[in-house]
């Protein structure tokens, strides 16, 4: 008896469960606004960016405003359209040909970050610093401060802009060298050249204290990673010369207390260090790229 | 009994959970409503034929007009009352309606409307990092028939569209807001630091902060008392608009218009309440000077043994840093220390060239004076001493230039400009200035 009330029961409950199948169609999901990204009718610059980067790369470009790709706390605006083209033809040009000459094509096609973010202005912190560019993942880059990019073949260009390109160009080669490190790790040697000599202070130390020390940079001083990146990104952008200047021009001890031959020597390491994990890891004569990215850079400020 | 309660209890789970009634609020999707709204917007913002005046109040209070002309291709031709450049040149660019927490209008690639907002100050003169508090990136509130509500969303500042009439649209391209936006450049045209507005055989001092869009009046009114007016403006159309009119006894000053500089005389022409002739131009001495400015300001360092402090040195003949000091490599600032130190029994006061290590201030160079003469007509006068340390022949020029000038022997007015700055002007003829900065 017992048995048969549950099986009641238990069929009772089989129907409720039925009862409730209430399917209401899905609407239609193209109806859904803003789903898969927005859309506009393409204009000059998104035919541009389709047909010398997204097609032969790979790489998408966001150059109007989304918030939803940058910090949500911090003041920053979209760049000015006719800034967008002469940019990306200049990372063109000094970043990726120079890559595609010294580690052949496929090489770029591979590591390239696949997304590029586009920002009119810098990114100001609290302290009064300034970002003009991150990376994420291998994936990603933000570009900041494209409206106050002026090379020697636009009107009003005046040679203090110069320092803005090799700034760009320099925050190019620094988020790919994290791009290369994070792929394959560099030597751990790297890290001990100047072991208890990074500092989160590293803000309040002017480049020319920071290479006393025997760092390329004062941000090179914030952590071994942004070290070993500096390095790439100042020898790519200042080339030989400019690295021998730099180290020439290394007198008085630093804050540490590194003699100026001390410093010489640490850099002169680090440099080695750079070049053989290219060699070894890459299969890239950076010398050879220093020499291509230097004279790609001078032709655009000299 | 028990199986009874048992059944009865199915029973209700049964009808109970049969109630299938959805019962939305509203007889449509979310989406399908969002579509809507968005595509209502986007045919009221094209479907202006001569497109929309906008308001603007940014999150700092200041009053900001536009002209929009929107197309059904997310590109946006605009006007604004920012300078005389962004009143007479139509400027296209990117915009798109999206459905973010509400739907918003987004201005998406730069534009006039970005200015207000930029984040560098070198652009609009308001803060590094955050520009004048502006947004570009807009809730749509309320769509009425002919008017569109906005609220920014970043800062909150406040937009209102109105359709515009073509005489709107004129208005810009003839040339009246930029005939207004003149008045803007009065520091620019006139070089003195003191301007005057001359009306009706009375003049009045004014001093203009543009990125904030504020002026202030200083005269003596009938009876020789001094007093001073500080309100916000605006432009409309022809006209500068002082939101609080000026009243000196019988006298009312509410706008300003039919700006036109005159170069040869070096003053602007100009109609007062939109009839009465006057003019502005500049002045080489403070109306009513604040007598005991130099001392007060020269007093408060000296009693904390600490330095006033300049970043960009003096600004001469519509120059800033007319000597150039920023192009000293590592120079922080200039800085004056008054009693620096002591020689020959002279306790000298130190204009230093300066650089920063760590937290330390060193002095690259300075030229020291000797304890400065405070005239009863609110001047100060510096007296040259020496030269303290070696000065590289390459910046011989600036430092010279810039002592020079300070040994000036009709000395310096000083105005305090805020609770922690002082511009000093030079009393010679009041074309150079410094500003220093606690």
């Amino acid at each position: 008896m017992h048995m048969k009330a549950y099986h009641i029961i238990f069929s009772l409950l089989l129907l409720t469960l039925a009862a409730c199948k209430s399917e209401d169609a899905l609407e239609n999901p193209d109806n859904i606004p803003g789903l898969g990204g927005d859309t506009w009718p393409p204009g000059p610059i998104d035919v541009w960016i389709n047909d010398s980067l997204t097609t032969p790369l790979n790489v998408a470009v966001k150059y109007k405003w989304d918030q939803g790709e940058l910090e949500l706390n911090k003041t920053l605006v979209p760049p000015r359209e006719e800034k967008v083209i002469p940019v990306l033809s200049t990372i063109k040009q000094v970043w990726i040909k120079n890559y595609d000459l010294v580690a052949g094509e496929y090489f770029m096609r591979k590591y390239c970050p696949k997304f590029f973010v586009l920002v009119g202005s810098a990114s100001w912190n609290p302290d009064g610093t300034v970002i003009l560019g991150t990376a994420e993942g291998g994936r990603r880059i933000v570009l900041y401060d494209l409206n106050g990019f002026r090379t020697k073949n636009m009107p009003g260009y005046v040679p203090e802009d110069s320092a803005t390109v090799k700034e760009m160009f320099h925050t190019i080669e620094h988020e790919f060298g994290h791009i290369l490190h994070q792929n394959v790790m560099y030597p751990l040697e790297y890290k001990r050249i100047s072991v208890g000599r990074y500092t989160s202070n590293w803000n309040n130390v002017s480049d020319e204290d920071a290479r006393r020390d025997g760092f390329i940079t004062a941000y090179a001083m914030s952590a071994p990673d942004e070290d070993f990146v500096e390095m790439i990104a100042t020898m790519l952008v200042e080339g030989k010369q400019g690295i021998n200047h730099i180290l020439d021009n290394i007198t008085g001890n630093g804050p540490n207390g590194t003699t100026p031959e001390q410093a010489r020597a640490i850099l002169r390491q680090k440099e080695a260090m750079v070049v053989k994990y290219f060699a070894d890891t890459w299969k890239i004569d950076f010398y050879n790229l220093q020499t291509r990215t230097r004279a790609s850079v001078e032709a655009l400020i000299r | 009994m028990k199986r009874v309660l048992l059944y009865t209890m199915a029973a209700f789970l049964v009808l109970a959970s049969c109630s299938k009634k959805d019962d939305p609020v509203f007889d449509e999707s979310p989406d399908v409503r969002l579509n809507k709204v968005l595509a209502e917007y986007q045919a009221a913002l094209a479907g202006a034929p001569n497109g929309w005046n906008a308001e603007l109040r940014t999150a700092n209070g200041s009053l900001y007009h536009f002209h929009f002309g929107f197309n059904d291709a997310n590109r946006v031709q605009m006007y604004a009352d920012f300078d005389t450049l962004t009143a007479s040149v139509r400027k296209e660019s990117s915009f798109r309606l999206k459905a973010l927490q509400q739907p918003a209008l987004l201005f998406d690639t730069y534009s006039y409307v970005h200015i207000l907002a930029d984040p560098d100050a070198t652009v609009n003169g308001g803060e590094f990092g955050l520009g004048l508090s502006s947004d570009f990136e807009f809730s749509l509130d309320t769509l009425a028939a002919d008017s569109i509500k906005l609220t920014g969303r970043f800062n909150g500042s406040k937009m209102i569209l109105r359709k515009a009439s073509a005489q709107d649209l004129q208005a810009w391209q003839n040339g009246q807001w930029k005939n207004a936006l003149l008045f803007e450049s009065i520091s620019a045209l006139i070089l003195n630091y003191f301007k005057r507005l001359n009306v009706g055989g009375k003049a009045y001092e004014i001093s203009l902060n543009a990125a904030r869009r504020e002026i202030t009046f200083t005269w003596r009114d009938g009876g020789g008392i001094p007093r001073q007016h500080t309100t916000t403006y605006s432009f409309s159309g022809n006209n500068v608009q002082l939101d609080t009119p000026l009243t000196d006894g019988g006298t009312t000053i509410s706008t300003l218009s039919n700006l036109s500089w005159n170069a040869g005389t070096s003053s602007f022409q100009v109609n007062v309440n939109g009839t009465q002739a006057a003019s502005i131009a500049g002045a080489i001495a403070p109306m009513i000077p604040d007598l005991n400015a130099p001392t007060r300001w020269w007093q408060y360092m000296a009693d904390r043994e600490y330095f006033w402090t300049s970043f960009f040195g003096f600004h001469v003949n519509g120059v800033d840093d007319a000597f150039k000091i920023r192009s000293i490599p590592g120079l922080y600032a200039l800085v004056f220390v008054p009693r620096f130190g002591s020689e020959q029994g002279v306790i000298y006061d130190l204009a230093a060239f300066t650089s920063v290590s760590g937290s330390n201030l060193n002095l690259l160079f300075g030229a020291a004076f000797r304890p400065p003469v405070f005239t009863t007509d609110g001047r100060v006068i510096f007296r040259y001493f020496g030269t303290l340390g070696d000065v590289p022949p390459e910046h011989e020029e600036k430092y010279i230039n810039t002592a020079s000038l300070l040994n000036s022997t009709s000395g310096f007015y000083l105005v305090q400009t805020s609770e922690t700055s002082y511009d000093m002007v030079s009393a010679t003829d009041a074309k150079a200035w410094i500003t220093w900065l606690r």
